[in-house]
């Protein structure tokens, strides 16, 4: 078990510090100029020159590698060139959006998506099983800025249900000012009893958590599905009904376990490709996330954050993947003999 | 007892859902909320502050700033004037080479301290010695002198317009170099705070959220306040066009800097809604390499621009912008008609003179903008249009700094033969762009025309002087160097110019756009009705 845990562990270091290498080299070899990024369009030449100075840019490559890489070791992952705030300090404010609106939309991807897979194999190839697949189906292929637009015309500005954008309303600073711990809202005014920021943000991101589950709320429910019929051709599954267990039961109570090692790998996954594309959710609903900063940096070529946001998924993507790795070992004995 | 966690699960969704509609619900319309109240809320499609320094300042900050400081002068791009603002009135030598302002008694700085001319000196100073952002704009001052405490001698190493200077929306801002007490000034700035004279001053910032700045009134303002003015203002981070649109329907923002032609067009039919339309001061111009390659050849330039349709790409780009008479936009000295008429038939004639035709074709490089569309409907309408003429264009989109850096290479092979970019000044005078894109450069800066061309140069050199000394006959000569650069140098094609198209609530009154602050509410000039 712990030699399994160290490989595992060897391996995603190995994974981020490629992509911590291969990142900073790309971004130095994107043609154009991080000076001129840094002091502006307009810079004068004098502008330019300190600019190129102070970022090093003048230095070899591998003395600016070693520069970056002896930086993030003390947790300096550069000055952005948009924002001009330290890389770190910007990333420990977007990042808790972001992860507070896509745990949100995958709580709610296992919340629905699980029961709709159950419910599809449970009736498969009949009516209801039809009707999952089709939603299934329409949830994973439609473009998520249309979803995201519709929702907003219909729900927030027809209907006046929730707010157009937001995070939270922002009157509220005066009355109900939120004291912050994480910078995850909801999470801060859970803690602190701020019933009526906590209340807002939920309000708010309703829509934004819906629209960012709509793929991951199919994608789970056709991979339940799926895993489910194919764990009912199974020998245990006919001993259970020779035994007279209802087929629900056997379902939930049988099958399930085994067959939801797939689906929290999957989850994994989608968890960090969802992250990464809340970029147009998070700029329609003015989210004030990852999406909105990398979108930020790439627009205007901002190397240190750039690189800062790879560095981050590839961190969410590796911690994603061995949180599932030590959740099916905990959950499938038999994932202990790999 | 299997099924309990899915049960928990549920029944926090339940409350999640329950807590949720705690929250205000608001019918489409309704007021209330961030942009209702005593609060004007800007609905602005960038992030707006980078730089907290009023010294270093030269962004999207300057839609905060302009409520937060104040410079000397202000210019009205409608009456072409400058109007006081912390100086009442000012008087310039003869020679415009001194200049003398008189300050606004009774003005505090946020900090408290009293605005005198030692402020101002001391403002200027740091400024300049900082040399960052628009710093450059006060090169002309050798000295300042403070002989009395409400009067400000600036001694100038060359004449100009220094009203001018001191009415620049970067660079120009009075504050009060003291406000750290002994501390480090430019930390302070970054905590942040201000230490200006304007009417707001910073209540919260936090950076990378939706709401994003928090201004709220300066009670001392020399301006004084009345009951009808806003007395907080919210900047609001909305990149999305369609987002800031449906905010201002919902009267959530009062105002939107920018919206697509067709939803400033139904804004204008909108109850409860008002629109305001003006042209800005940058404009977008092609610049033709006059140094090396095809476009060396003057008949080679001037069969470009007669098949340049600036009528068909403005018409195109459906009151996103509007035309470019000349280089110089309205609003400023100098403007009036300088053009080229379209004129394919004499183009081809030109090109065939030059040797080109089937048995050599002529092939142009261009650069422009990535991403910008605006431009690229340009780039495809001037294609088709070359195409047509027998010339191939091979347009390229680039990031600015890729794009400057080829531009500016030393080889001049690796240059393109056409620089599409947009170009606006750091205060109301159109000698930026003369001075910038035009007047010879041993390396090539802003020069992408590369052109060099001693009659431009001589004229380029006298316009800071007439503009101070004499300023209609600088207007004359910015038409008649303009005649020479478009008409007989063919060095630039002036394309269009922007078209600001704001929208905002019809519950206030006072708005006028002022090109010479871009995308800028002076929200004290506002009241509500």
């Amino acid at each position: 078990m712990r030699t399994l845990l160290l490989r595992r562990v060897g391996h995603a270091a190995l994974v981020v510090a490629g992509v911590v290498c291969l990142t900073f080299l790309l971004a130095r070899r994107l043609p154009g100029d991080e000076a001129v990024t840094a002091t502006g369009a307009r810079a004068t030449k004098e502008q330019l020159a300190a600019a190129r100075e102070r970022l090093g840019l003048d230095d070899a490559l591998p003395v600016q590698l070693w520069h970056y890489l002896t930086g993030l070791l003390h947790g300096d992952l550069g000055t952005s060139l948009h924002t001009r705030q330290p890389v770190l300090d910007d990333l420990r404010r977007a990042l808790p959006a972001s992860l507070e609106l896509v745990g949100a939309a995958m709580v709610l991807a296992v919340l629905v998506g699980l029961p709709l897979g159950v419910l599809g194999a449970r009736f498969a190839r009949r009516g209801t099983d039809l009707a999952v697949r089709t939603g299934s189906m329409l949830l994973v292929s439609v473009p998520v800025f249309w979803l995201a637009l519709a929702l907003q015309l219909l729900l927030a500005t027809k209907l006046g249900w929730f707010p157009v954008a937001g995070e939270y309303d922002r009157s509220l600073d005066s009355s109900s000012p939120l004291t912050v711990f994480t910078n995850v809202t909801a999470l801060d005014a859970l803690v602190t009893g701020n019933w009526t920021v906590l209340g807002s943000t939920l309000h708010h991101l309703v829509l934004p958590a819906v629209v960012v589950a709509a793929y991951p709320i199919g994608v789970v429910a056709q991979m339940t599905r799926a895993a489910l019929i194919e764990e009912s051709q199974q020998d245990h599954v006919r001993m259970e009904r020779a035994l007279g267990f209802r087929p629900l039961e056997i379902l939930l109570r049988f099958s399930l376990r085994p067959a939801i090692g797939p689906v929290l790998t999957l989850l994994a996954l989608v968890f960090a490709y969802t992250l990464v594309n809340s970029v147009l959710v998070e700029a329609i609903f003015n989210w004030p996330g990852m999406g909105t900063y990398t979108a930020d940096a790439i627009r205007s070529v901002d190397t240190p954050a750039i690189a800062g946001v790879t560095l981050v998924v590839a961190l969410v993507y590796v911690v994603g993947n061995l949180a599932v790795d030590l959740a099916q070992i905990l959950i499938d004995p038999r994932a202990r003999q790999r | 007892m299997k099924r309990t966690p899915l049960l928990t699960l549920t029944g926090l969704l339940v409350a999640v859902l329950a807590l949720a509609g705690c929250g205000s619900t608001r019918a489409p319309g309704g007021g209330g909320g961030s942009g209702a109240g005593d609060t004007f809320t800007y609905a602005f499609h960038l992030n707006v502050v980078t730089e907290w320094d009023p010294a270093v300042s030269y962004s999207n900050e300057s839609i905060a700033m302009a409520n937060i400081y104040e410079s000397l002068t202000r210019y009205d791009a409608t009456t072409k004037k400058v109007l006081p603002v912390l100086a009442t009135k000012w008087d310039k030598s003869a020679d415009g080479k001194t200049w003398t302002f008189t300050l606004r008694d009774g003005v505090t700085f946020h900090s408290g301290r009293k605005l005198d001319s030692t402020a101002v000196k001391e403002a200027i100073e740091r400024t300049k010695k900082l040399a960052a952002g628009a710093a450059y704009i006060w090169d002309p001052v050798a000295s300042i002198a403070t002989p009395s405490p409400t009067s400000v001698v600036f001694t100038l190493k060359y004449p100009v317009a220094l009203d001018l200077v001191a009415s620049s929306g970067y660079g120009a801002y009075i504050y009060d170099t003291t406000a750290a007490g002994s501390g480090d000034l430019a930390a302070w700035f970054k905590t942040p705070h201000d230490a200006g004279t304007g009417p707001y001053t910073v209540a919260s910032w936090q950076a990378g959220a939706e709401t994003e700045l928090k201004l709220s009134a300066y009670d001392d303002y020399w301006g004084g306040w009345e009951k009808d003015q806003y007395k907080n203002v919210a900047f609001r981070v909305t990149p999305e066009i369609t987002t800031a649109w449906q905010l201002l329907q919902r009267g959530d923002v009062s105002f939107v800097d920018r919206l697509t032609p067709q939803l400033f067009a139904q804004a204008a039919k909108t109850d409860g809604l008002a629109t305001s339309e003006s042209t800005s001061f940058q404009n977008l111009v092609a610049l033709y390499n006059t140094a090396s390659g095809p476009l060396a050849d003057v008949r080679v330039r001037r069969a470009v621009q007669l098949l340049t349709d600036t009528d068909a790409v403005v018409s195109a780009l459906h009151g996103a912008v509007a035309p470019a008479d000349s280089l110089i936009p309205a609003g400023l000295l100098g403007e009036g008609p300088v053009g080229v008429k379209p004129d394919a038939a004499e183009a081809k004639k030109l090109l065939a003179e030059a040797g080109y035709g089937s048995g050599h074709p002529l092939r142009l490089r261009l650069t422009y903008a990535q991403g910008d569309k605006d431009q690229s409907i340009y780039v495809t309408l001037l294609g088709s249009a070359l195409k047509q003429a027998g010339v191939k264009l091979d347009a390229r989109p680039m990031q600015w700094d890729a794009q400057w850096s080829q531009a500016k290479s030393p080889n001049a092979k690796q240059r393109q033969d056409v620089f599409v970019m947009y170009w606006y000044p750091d205060y109301a005078d159109p000698y930026s762009w003369f001075v910038n894109l035009f007047k010879s450069a041993k390396e090539p800066y802003f020069n992408l025309s590369y052109l060099d061309d001693p009659a431009v140069d001589a004229t380029i050199d006298k316009l800071p002087m007439l503009t101070a000394t004499s300023p209609d006959q600088a207007a004359a000569d910015y038409r008649s160097v303009q005649q020479r650069i478009i008409v007989e140098d063919a060095a630039v094609t002036p394309l269009y110019v922007l078209n600001d198209q704001r929208a905002y609530r019809s519950d206030f009154t006072g708005y006028a756009d002022n090109p010479a602050y871009p995308n800028v509410v002076f929200v004290h000039d506002l009241h509500v009705k």
